[in-house]
């Protein structure tokens, strides 16, 4: 102790002086290693990075969306084309009533999931809804001329392409629930 | 390794490497403020940290006049001030020194040492050490202080010179001992 305080300059003026003239003498080591670390796993994740990682995870969503808008524009296109071709199907209530009900059932089982956990956008969500903008299209057609098959048909297409949308974003939301160390690989 | 304006563009859009060359710069003096601050080691790693992500996520917020070193530095010193808040430091309003506790002070006759400081500095109470840390270290004004720590600035002023004097004190018992 006494030769560390001996090879140390004594020093006699003002406190403020004195620590301004040996500043560097009062700087520490850096931080150790471990507060990088901890920062890198929080850093601002790449914008682009962050979308192509979200369409790599969503891209099935992504394809049928897609296939559902593009569904609903050849519709248009038929409606234009203003077919009149028109029967008289009696089991048009009922497979309507049948498909409805299905798509209802399963829209209401994917609401009890957090909106944040689906990773669904507002335009999807639109899209996903029963009665949204083609649906009202569609049943507006079909009250005009029930008997049309075309319509009928493409109706029918465009509800099967929405249950099978929702089933398959419910099947992923189960495998997320229900993640156990068995089958955890099979999920991620 | 200078730190241009260029590196805050590169962190805006999301580099890496730049984040690590922005940690890199101002790492080590800003860990310096945690620990004058908090007086830890561990402590002023984690404050440090938790500054850190402030700063990368609000780059976006930083205005090109702005001088890049103070506002990191002004990020650093409020963490460090919401850390002793947590740990119940609270900085009361005091009583203005009188004359005759001024009187006392003679500074050039104190015999000052680095490490000697250095352990008087870590040897006061809380409030004390983090006005003397803001005002000699930092070299934040009274006012700043006292805006900093929600006092009055006759108070910050006040707390600085009794730390100042409590400091010569123990200065003064290490160098009897030695």
């Amino acid at each position: 102790m006494h030769v560390c305080q001996s090879l140390e300059k004594i020093n006699t003026m003002k406190l403020e002086d004195f620590i301004h003239q040996n500043r560097s003498a009062f700087e520490e080591e850096g931080p150790g290693p471990r507060v990088w670390a901890a920062l890198e796993k929080e850093l601002p994740a790449k914008q682009p990075a962050r979308i192509v990682s979200m369409m790599a995870k969503h891209w099935w969503k992504a394809a049928i969306i897609v296939a559902l808008v593009v569904n609903a524009g050849l519709l248009v296109k038929f409606l234009n084309a203003k077919q009149e071709v028109a029967y008289v199907v009696p089991e048009m209530e009922e497979m309507q009533v049948y498909y409805t009900s299905k798509i209802e059932q399963k829209l209401e089982e994917l609401n009890k999931y957090p909106a944040e956990q689906l990773g669904l956008d507002s335009t999807t969500r639109e899209e996903l809804k029963l009665r949204n903008e083609t649906y009202l299209l569609l049943e507006k057609e079909l009250m005009s001329n029930p008997g049309n098959e075309r319509i009928r048909a493409a109706m029918v297409r465009y509800y099967q392409m929405k249950l099978e949308l929702l089933d398959k974003i419910l099947t992923e939301q189960d495998k997320y629930h229900n993640v156990t160390p068995s089958n955890k690989k099979d999920v991620l | 390794m200078p730190v241009t304006d260029q590196i805050v563009v590169r962190c805006r859009k999301g580099d890496v490497r730049a984040f690590r060359e922005l940690y890199e710069a101002y790492s080590r003096a800003m860990y310096n403020i945690c620990l004058r601050m908090t007086g830890h080691a561990a402590d002023a790693e984690d404050v440090l940290q938790e500054a850190f992500v402030q700063v990368f996520k609000n780059l976006e917020k930083l205005t090109s006049d702005s001088s890049l070193t103070a506002w990191i530095k002004r990020i650093v010193v409020n963490h460090c001030l919401s850390y002793l808040r947590k740990k119940k430091v609270y900085f009361e309003e005091v009583g203005e020194m009188d004359a005759a506790e001024e009187a006392v002070v003679d500074e050039g006759a104190y015999a000052f040492t680095v490490s000697a400081v250095k352990e008087a500095i870590g040897q006061l109470p809380d409030g004390y050490r983090t006005v003397l840390n803001l005002y000699i270290f930092e070299e934040y004004s009274h006012r700043e202080i006292a805006e900093m720590l929600g006092i009055s600035e006759s108070t910050a002023k006040t707390q600085f010179m009794r730390a100042k004097e409590k400091v010569r004190q123990l200065v003064k018992v290490k160098t009897k001992e030695v």
